[in-house]
């Protein structure tokens, strides 16, 4: 399917040879994953074992079906996770082929040579912009290089404004994967250029200004944004000013830097700095709704952020208000954000509200049951005023100038294809499929609304009035339940993107029967997922054709449009329902998959020429919606740099296919802008980096021997810190043993790194175990606070205090972060009692100082340490601000030393556990350990008896219970099925 | 030390008091020390928080301009007290090395670390020690939370990913836990806040065995 351009053909060229070491920096939307697969492709064979590595979850699967959809089918893309056994693992390496595999695994795999590393003929690494020192992929290279000096590396990445930060960032990640080679294709590199500019481009740009409202808005949030940004910078004289521009806040990465800044401070800054640094980020977002939501959905998030704003958790007034919700221009932004949906008159106009038969007050009293609505606008136009109108509230409902021009451009679109139906030769390429592209999944879901009820006989701008009714009417509703249960999750609305909390109905009856309803439910939602399926996409949810609505057609037309409107019906009714409101009420309901035959019957009938597609932006995997569909017609919603060059590349795939492109910008807005300017953003990485290659220093990879070089020690005993230059050279290479857990972290990889032998083994005792008598069991801080309230850590120590001279604690810090535990409990309680001791006592007598009251959330980390220590005085503690302090600590620690024993140290308190050495699944060890009945002694032996956890939930009490003991049985099985027979 | 410190008491015998050694005097961490009594004493730590606890002072600042300092007092120390604390104030922002070499002795010597953070947070840590210095680890043994509810949502919220909404969308949807864990991919797919990731976190806590024997 997918044809390789000639630029795609030239990097293959250059990249092929497995003798070179090579890394990729592509422009985004270049077709990168096709890159990668071809090149697999041209490995694969069982004579070579190839490695992926470093792929998301959803690459996983996407780049297996591309190899597969390319012809390597047989055995084609394997993937190994933990689950796959040790045995069946060694199996596949030595088969060869193209192997998908987890780095955590693949380090420990090739630590316990389970992996032939010196038989790999190479590793391809994906997103090579996240390598750093600190990542296991490095760990990964380092290993294979250690022993494999033939093998390949190919490593690629997309996003060059990733390597931009830092001294030298190409250099690290190069010297990272032990690469020497770098290829630097941005869009404007001639190969891509001419391959791609060969024929013009047929895009239609379609610049669109705001209503005067959105404008002022606009506007305002702007201001209040430069007044925040000044405000930031003047609460704070440490901050690079530099990057610190309105501009760059309008991109998310600008919460990252101005994070990275205050990161080594955060516990000092004040509330009001971190307050001024989150206002930016609500202002950011702000900025994008404005464009993006509906009036009423933009009106109802202004007002969840009022009321998040001056009222705190507690329900008390907020003592830190976000300053600029006091400023003028804040009152610019709620005051216009209002009239955009209605406006509010003290004496009614038209003093009895047309009071429509079906509709009255009961009406309002029957919203909650959202049954559907009766409107029919049509004709009536303004005048009309549906009675559920609150009598003080004159609708306005501005509408999204871009949905007129989206209808605009629509109808266009039809004309155009009514006119080459007409004219030109009976086959032409290409479906006459309208793709929309949208950047949210939300904006999709609004966009499908919009369309399926849209009004085309309307005036401008007033052509999605009916949805914006309804969508006013849910407000209403919205709005009194908030007032009945105050405060109760008042944020909802804005959060979870859930259509449904707009719950318009679109079909005419509210008759219809509750069963009937149910019914049509859950059609809908089978039709959705299978949509879901059919799209083969990670974010189709609304991959779901919307029927067109061609209502201008010339009568000529008559044949298309009444079958529109049959399909229509029938496709509404499956519809419908599924917007019933309040999905938090109305328990989810999972239709049974039984019924899927029926689902060609709605959607089987709507021809493909007559579907408008709308879809959000998403990864390279937009490149196979494209070339699936082959549309004609795109119309981008939003801008997005990258979906134009995969249009790009999609058309010059296609040679004979004429492609237009309606490009949607709304003028003068910081949708516009921050489009320019990630163009510019990366147009200027790719400068950096091709200025940085041609200034590099390129590192020469000393040779390290087998397990650990001993050059570095040598030198490192040479130094001029002792006098006199003590020499000792051991023959034993330092050697640490490393839980098998414990691969997640990167601390064995900078161990490694320091020349230990690291040696993978499942412990019972302890995570590393560094001599014969000092174990460490590491915990980062989420770690240390749950460990304490799960008790877990005590046992820890128990044990490792039992079988070890010296248990040791290591509470790691991450790097960069504050190096402080108070950044854990903000609240400082213990320094809350301000006064003098006497006056203290006399105060608290009778309810002595919150350590001695057991209201255990009042116990602060740090009492809990101090308790740790007094239950074990033979307990050390590490303090490590980061994993390169720890791996020199333990470095010192292990000094003159004898080395670990790895027999000893897996035998040591694993008597009872039959399992030890197996393959660990963590997360279902951590599940069963939170349940109650399950304590850290007897979690072993309930892992020996039962498989997973749905096996223990399956149990009955008595086989619980005769697992667990009578009480501790009775209470887990009680907590699995507390509920069930609701 | 505007509030004065009641003049050296010698008899460190009541027990209920942190004695505290005349060489602590003018430091300002005893401002922070709150809610328990102190005297003066004469003993070989700093600050003895118990009866078998000895804790010993150390500002990183001064422990850079005296590095020998902290050695002659541990030395001074000799094997008494059955726990023996360093406590350090970490004020001063190049920390890594100072901790290292201090972590390094502190093993040989068979004393424990503390790193407090501010004079607020050291403080609290004195007067914890002394007021824990016969409470039952308790505390810390077992799990804290009972009600359902919370520990639900600690089980829940162990999976990667799940955060507190989450665990309340699943227990909403589906009931009890039980049907959590019979729970589809597809169902679980459908819920709001479930991505791609998430469920499959989800379903390998809940599907995949504990252990495979390799």
């Amino acid at each position: 399917m997918s044809t390789l351009l000639p630029f795609h053909k030239t990097i293959l060229a250059e990249i092929h040879d497995p003798a070179t070491n090579d890394l990729v920096v592509l422009a985004r939307g270049l077709g990168l994953r096709r890159l990668v697969c071809s090149l697999m492709k041209i490995y694969d064979s069982p004579k070579n074992l190839v490695l992926l590595i470093n792929a998301s979850p959803e690459e996983e699967t996407a780049f297996g079906e591309e190899l597969g959809i390319m012809g390597c089918r047989r055995p084609g893309l394997r993937v190994v996770g933990y689950e796959t056994p040790r045995q069946e693992r060694q199996a596949l390496y030595k088969g060869g082929g193209l192997i998908m595999v987890t780095s955590r695994i693949l380090v420990v795999d090739m630590l316990q040579a389970d992996l032939p590393t010196e038989l790999v003929s190479g590793i391809v690494v994906l997103h090579a912009e996240k390598v750093t020192p600190l990542v296991l992929e490095a760990f990964v290279i380092r290993l294979f290089r250690e022993k494999n000096k033939d093998g390949f590396v190919k490593a690629f990445t997309d996003q060059p404004e990733h390597i931009t930060s830092g001294l030298s960032p190409l250099k690290n990640i190069m010297k990272e994967l032990q690469i020497r080679n770098v290829h630097i294709y941005p869009r404007f590199h001639e190969a891509i250029k001419k391959s791609l500019e060969r024929r013009r481009a047929d895009v239609v740009e379609l610049s669109q200004e705001m209503t005067e409202s959105m404008a002022e808005i606009h506007h305002a949030i702007i201001q209040c944004m430069t007044g925040t940004l000044s405000e930031l910078k003047r609460s704070n004289t440490t901050l690079d000013l530099e990057e610190l521009t309105v501009e760059n806040a309008y991109f998310k990465s600008f919460n990252v830097v101005v994070r990275r800044q205050l990161d080594p401070v955060w516990h000092k800054v004040g509330p009001k700095t971190k307050q001024l640094v989150n206002d930016l980020g609500t202002l950011r977002n702000l900025l994008y709704y404005l464009l993006t939501y509906d009036p009423l959905q933009f009106h109802a998030y202004l007002e969840t952020l009022k009321e998040a704003n001056t009222v705190n958790q507690a329900g008390n007034a907020k003592q830190h208000q976000s300053p600029w919700m006091l400023t003028d221009a804040a009152h610019i932004i709620f005051d216009n954000a209002r009239r955009r949906c209605y406006t509010t008159s003290s004496t009614s106009r038209e003093a009895p509200p047309v009071i429509d038969l079906v509709d009255d007050d009961d009406a309002w009293d029957a919203l909650n049951e959202a049954e559907g609505i009766k409107v029919d606008t049509k004709g009536k136009g303004r005048a009309y005023r549906p009675g559920w109108l609150p009598s003080t509230m004159d609708p306005v409902l501005e509408e999204l100038p871009k949905w007129d021009l989206l209808t605009e451009v629509i109808q266009e679109i039809e004309e155009e294809i009514i006119r080459q139906e007409s004219t030109k030769k009976p086959v032409a390429l290409g479906s006459n499929t309208i793709l929309i592209m949208a950047s949210s999944t939300r904006t999709c879901n609004l966009l499908t609304d919009f369309l399926s009820s849209h009004d085309d006989t309307a005036k401008k701008g007033s052509k999605g009035r009916r949805m914006m009714l309804q969508k006013l009417r849910v407000y209403l509703w919205w709005k009194g339940k908030q007032r009945k249960e105050e405060g109760k999750s008042p944020t909802y609305m804005p959060g979870s993107s859930k259509r449904s909390e707009y719950g318009p109905s679109k079909n005419g009856d509210s008759g219809i029967s509750e069963a009937l309803q149910r019914k049509d439910r859950e059609k809908a939602e089978r039709n959705q997922s299978r949509r879901r399926i059919r799209g083969g996409a990670p974010t189709t949810k609304s991959d779901r054709p919307a029927p067109s609505t061609s209502a201008n057609v010339q009568p000529a037309e008559e044949d298309p449009f009444a079958e529109f409107w049959a399909t229509q019906a029938a496709s509404d009714a499956t519809l419908t329902p599924f917007d019933i409101t309040g999905v938090n009420e109305t328990l989810l309901d999972f239709g049974s998959q039984s019924l899927e035959s029926e689902f060609n019957d709605h959607y089987g009938l709507i021809p493909p020429e007559q579907t408008i597609i709308v879809r959000a932006y998403s990864d390279d995997s937009d490149d196979r919606v494209l070339a699936e569909l082959q549309p004609r017609f795109i119309v981008m919603y939003e801008p997005n740099m990258e979906f134009i060059r995969r249009v790009e590349v999609y058309r010059s795939a296609h040679p004979g296919l004429g492609v237009r492109v309606y490009h949607m910008v709304y003028g003068n807005s910081c949708e516009e802008h921050k489009y320019l300017a990630g163009i510019r953003k990366e147009k200027n990485s790719f400068e950096r980096l091709i200025k940085e290659r041609g200034s590099m220093l390129l590192p020469i990879y000393e040779d390290r021997r087998d397990g650990s070089g001993r050059n570095e020690d040598t030198i490192k005993t040479i130094s001029s810190r002792y006098a006199g230059g003590r020499r000792e050279l051991n023959t034993e290479p330092s050697k640490v043993i490393v839980d098998m857990r414990e691969f997640r972290s990167t601390l064995p990889s900078l161990l490694h790194a320091a020349n230990n032998l690291v040696i993978p083994a499942t412990l019972t005792v302890g995570d590393y175990i560094l001599t014969p008598d000092i174990c460490v069991e590491r915990k980062s801080l989420a770690d240390l606070i749950s460990s304490f309230t799960s008790g877990r850590l005590y046992t820890q120590c128990e044990l490792m205090s039992v079988h070890y001279k010296y248990p040791v604690l290591l509470i790691e810090f991450e790097e960069d972060k504050a190096f402080s535990l108070e950044i854990v409990s903000d609240m400082k309680s213990y320094a809350k009692p301000s006064g003098k001791y006497p006056a203290k006592k006399a105060q608290g007598g009778p309810n002595p100082p919150n350590s001695n009251t057991p209201a255990y959330s009042n116990v602060s980390l740090q009492s809990k340490l101090v308790l740790l220590t007094l239950s074990f005085p033979r307990l050390r503690i590490i303090w490590s601000s980061s994993p390169f302090a720890t791996s020199e600590i333990f470095g010192d620690l292990k000094k003159d030393r004898p080395e670990p024993d790895p027999t000893k140290a897996i035998a040591t308190g694993a008597d009872d556990d039959p399992d030890a050495g197996a393959g660990v699944n963590t997360a279902a060890e951590e599940l069963l350990r939170c349940l109650p009945g399950i304590t850290p002694k007897n979690v072993k032996y309930v892992m020996s008896r039962v498989r997973n956890v749905r096996e223990l939930c399956e149990m009955s009490l008595e086989r619980v219970q005769d697992i667990l003991g009578v009480e501790p049985g009775k209470a887990c099985w009680e907590f699995i099925h507390k509920g069930d027979t609701k | 030390m505007s509030a004065a410190p009641p003049p050296p008491v010698v008899i460190p015998g009541s027990g209920n008091n942190i004695i505290v050694s005349p060489t602590q005097k003018g430091n300002p961490v005893l401002e922070c020390i709150r809610n328990v009594g102190r005297e003066f004493g004469d003993i070989l730590a700093d600050y003895q928080v118990g009866r078998t606890t000895g804790l010993l002072w150390l500002s990183l600042r001064y422990h850079r301009l005296h590095p020998e300092y902290i050695h002659k007092r541990i030395e001074k120390l000799g094997h008494s007290y059955n726990l023996r604390i360093l406590l350090v104030l970490c004020d001063v922002t190049e920390h890594r090395d100072s901790i290292r070499e201090l972590t390094k002795s502190c093993l040989v010597n068979n004393i424990t670390i503390i790193v407090a953070f501010s004079l607020d947070e050291a403080g609290h840590y004195i007067a914890t020690f002394k007021q824990f210095e016969h409470k039952s680890p308790d505390l810390i043994k077992e799990r804290t939370e009972k009600d359902y509810h919370s520990v639900l949502r600690t089980a829940l919220t162990s999976i990667s990913k799940v955060n507190k909404t989450d665990v309340e969308t699943l227990r909403s949807s589906f009931g009890s836990f039980a049907k959590i864990s019979h729970a589809t991919s597809d169902q679980l797919q459908n819920l709001p806040g479930f991505g791609q990731v998430k469920v499959k976190n989800v379903k390998n806590a809940f599907d995949k065995p504990f252990r495979n024997n390799a």
